[in-house]
């Protein structure tokens, strides 16, 4: 009697856990796992809406994705607008957190200052640099014209309109610099010190003390920007609606049009599967690089 | 500490010149960052007329309060009710002719005295914006404005309850202000005689700048929405604050459940299961979380539309309901280091799991609940796509929807968008200002950008 109330008890302890975690599991396999499984899925179908999933049609969904030039285009897009991101706004965080980190006063006021951009949602943020591309009213043409440069229509021109998209990011900020500044501050002291010493001061201090002490965080942060980047879909999507003429779709745009203008589901979940693909490939090689740093 | 260390070392050339270039560069940094803030502000401080102004001014300028003074003394009338009516006439004429006359001398207040006999016997006041307003949603929507058709029909009497008036055939305690001055007398009567004649004659127009005019606007801004949607039931009731509750709902309901639901799963995966269980458990959440949004919002909303979870708050909410790997991740770093022997002692008294986690891991866990807070409210605020997806009815709009479907109305001015962009982003740059400190610790303790 007495070991069947034992076993009971044990059972009872190795149960409990999986009890409490059955609800969150299940809701995360419901809410998450199950839209994945459902757009490999929905991707072999020629989908129809009214009776689904419709008429089975393999991989002609991909096939005929891939021979769309539209497709491709955005691909394009998107690297392009990765290409300007890197080159435009990846490093200016960085540099602000080198030269927060040499500030003798204000450093903490001006830490502050430097976080309000992440706090400034991109709706807002879509609002106020539209007006300041305006072709007529806008801030950008007075200032082309003061250098004597002639007016541009931004954000409708087509060769502008990932730069215009890009730039806004350039003031950096956020809390990109306060990961890179508690990176810098974690960098030994006797390291600096002893560097100092032998006269490795300055900027040659930050060439070959700090940056190669920090280069693991940069590397991460460009993965992270390489994954955000290529999910680009909000920003791009409020300045123009993916245009003009297809200028600035990117894949989420491409996806979200498949199945709203072309009310195309099958191309819509094959596009989405091949964008799944490649990110989870990119946030692989992330967290085996943070794996790697750890161990 | 570190300042006194790195004081002690004396600057060389290099040194000192990196310190002078960090200076020079970090306050044009600032500078940069501050711009587009300080741009917005002073363009929601702006009239409809001002904000086309090129080059664009970085500063709004001061508004201007114009006082007219019509006198009917000598006119004619039967009985009280006829006069009213006279005077009611004459105030819209005024107030819009004001307006449309001398609209570009910044005036953001007109107000009309009716006087008779030397005794104010009429009052009432308009903000630039309240005219605009009616010219743009209201009484005299999609109208030119001439006097024949400010009078027309029963128009005038709605405007002027819209505006409101006092009106006192006895007099009333409103008098005009003296040291007013007079720039625009000559200007406003001859435009005002000739487009827009009124039967009392004009006596005085006296003008004044006041700083809370331009101030002022942001009360219509917020009416705005009411406006533009006047058919919604509750946007007309509350304006611009249903869009401010939904956000707080929805970012106050994932902050709850992820600090629950979370923590509840951290506690198990870090204190109740062994090791190797635990491991595979919060990869099977944190996998999850790989997903990128792109790639499931199509299927999402295949699924969330068949089970009705579309235009009402459960498509709103639903994608907050389970755990978030990367918060689970953070619980449960934190939770391992809470001592095995905490658990054990209790669980030798016959503690079940709920104690456990109720009575001992969660009042220590008060630094990491402030954490995911943060997180989850940093890595929300900015949601937009999916909200707009699943919304139809107005009254759902989160602000960041709500903000793009009123900048992307075509009769949206851009001083009062970008006055509503203001009214969104102030409270969250003060409240952030106020736990700068904590918000610092978080993002770095949590190490990645939310």
């Amino acid at each position: 009697m007495k070991t069947k109330n034992n076993k009971m008890s044990v059972f009872k302890k190795k149960a409990t856990p999986w009890l409490i975690l059955l609800l969150p599991m299940a809701f995360t396999v419901w809410l998450k796992y199950y839209p994945i499984a459902s757009a490999f899925y929905i991707s072999l179908f020629k989908y129809d809406p009214i009776n689904p999933p419709g008429r089975f049609v393999g991989l002609a969904n991909y096939i005929g994705m891939f021979k769309m030039k539209h497709y491709w285009e955005a691909w394009g897009n998107t690297f392009v607008f990765l290409f300007l991101q890197i080159a435009l706004c990846f490093f200016i965080p960085l540099i602000q957190a080198l030269l927060l980190n040499e500030l003798i006063r204000f450093k903490k006021s001006l830490t502050t200052l430097y976080i309000l951009p992440a706090l400034i949602p991109t709706s807002v943020n879509v609002i106020i640099w539209k007006w300041i591309w305006h072709p007529d009213y806008g801030v950008a043409n007075q200032i082309v014209k003061f250098f004597g440069g002639s007016p541009q229509v931004w954000l409708s021109d087509p060769k502008l309109v990932k730069f215009c998209i890009i730039f806004p990011g350039i003031i950096g900020g956020g809390l990109t610099v306060l990961l890179y500044l508690s990176a810098i501050q974690g960098v030994s002291q006797d390291m600096m010190e002893s560097a100092a010493i032998d006269g490795c001061t300055g900027f040659s201090k930050i060439w070959h003390i700090i940056l190669p002490n920090i280069s693991f965080m940069i590397f991460i942060q460009l993965i992270m920007t390489v994954i955000t980047t290529m999910q680009l879909l909000d920003a791009p999507y409020m300045y123009t609606g993916g245009g003009p003429s297809g200028a600035s779709t990117t894949q989420g745009i491409f996806i979200y049009n498949a199945f709203n203008k072309d009310m195309n589901y099958g191309r819509g979940s094959a596009a989405s599967v091949v964008l799944l693909f490649i990110i989870v490939i990119l946030t692989m090689v992330q967290m085996w690089f943070e794996r790697s740093e750890e161990g | 500490m570190k300042n006194k260390r790195t004081s002690r070392i004396k600057y060389d050339k290099s040194e000192r010149s990196l310190k002078i270039v960090a200076v020079v560069f970090s306050l044009i940094f600032a500078g940069l960052m501050l711009y587009p803030l300080i741009f917005t502000v002073s363009s929601a401080m702006k009239d409809n007329v001002k904000i086309y102004e090129v080059p664009p001014k970085l500063l709004p300028g001061r508004g201007n309060s114009v006082s007219l003074v019509l006198d009917y003394s000598d006119i004619p009338y039967n009985n009280e009710d006829e006069l009213k009516d006279i005077i009611l006439r004459d105030n819209v004429i005024n107030m819009f002719g004001i307006n449309e006359s001398i609209k570009d001398d910044f005036i953001m207040e007109v107000k009309v005295f009716g006087v008779k006999d030397g005794e104010t016997i009429f009052y009432s006041r308009a903000h630039q914006m309240k005219l605009q307003m009616e010219q743009s949603y209201g009484v005299y929507k999609s109208t030119s404005i001439k006097p024949e058709v400010l009078l027309h029909e029963d128009r005038y009497i709605r405007a002027n309850n819209s505006i409101g008036y006092e009106f006192d055939i006895n007099g009333i305690s409103k008098k005009v202000k003296n040291n007013l001055g007079d720039e625009y007398f000559e200007q406003g009567a001859s435009a005002l005689q000739s487009k827009f004649p009124s039967t009392g004659s004009l006596l005085s127009m006296g003008n004044e700048k006041k700083s809370l005019l331009n101030l002022e606007n942001f009360k219509y801004y917020l009416k705005m929405p009411q406006n533009i949607y006047p058919n919604n039931e509750r946007i007309s009731q509350l304006g611009f604050m249903t869009f401010v509750i939904n956000s707080i709902i929805v970012i106050g309901f994932a902050v709850i459940t992820q600090v629950f639901l979370c923590s509840i799963c951290a506690f198990v995966i870090s204190k109740q299961l062994s090791e190797r269980a635990g491991k595979a458990v919060l990869l099977f959440f944190l996998i999850a979380m790989m997903v990128p949004f792109a790639s499931i919002m199509l299927p999402q909303l295949i699924m969330y539309k068949k089970m009705g979870a579309y235009n009402n708050y459960a498509a709103l909410l639903l994608p907050f309901l389970y755990p978030f790997g990367f918060y689970v991740y953070l619980y449960k770093g934190f939770f391992d280091q809470i001592p095995r022997s905490y658990f054990e002692a209790a669980e030798l008294d016959g503690a079940g799991s709920i104690y456990l986690y109720s009575k001992i891991c969660m009042p220590l866990s008060k630094p990491i609940i402030s954490l995911i807070a943060l997180q989850t409210f940093l890595g929300n605020w900015n949601d937009f796509f999916w909200a707009w997806m699943v919304t139809e009815d107005q009254r759902l709009w989160t602000l960041n929807v709500a903000l793009y479907n009123i900048s992307n109305n075509s009769g949206t001015r851009q001083n009062a968008i970008m006055g509503l962009a203001v009214v969104t982003i102030t409270p969250v740059i003060l409240l952030s200002i106020l736990f700068s400190n904590q918000l610092k610790q978080s993002v770095i303790s949590s190490g990645v950008k939310g």
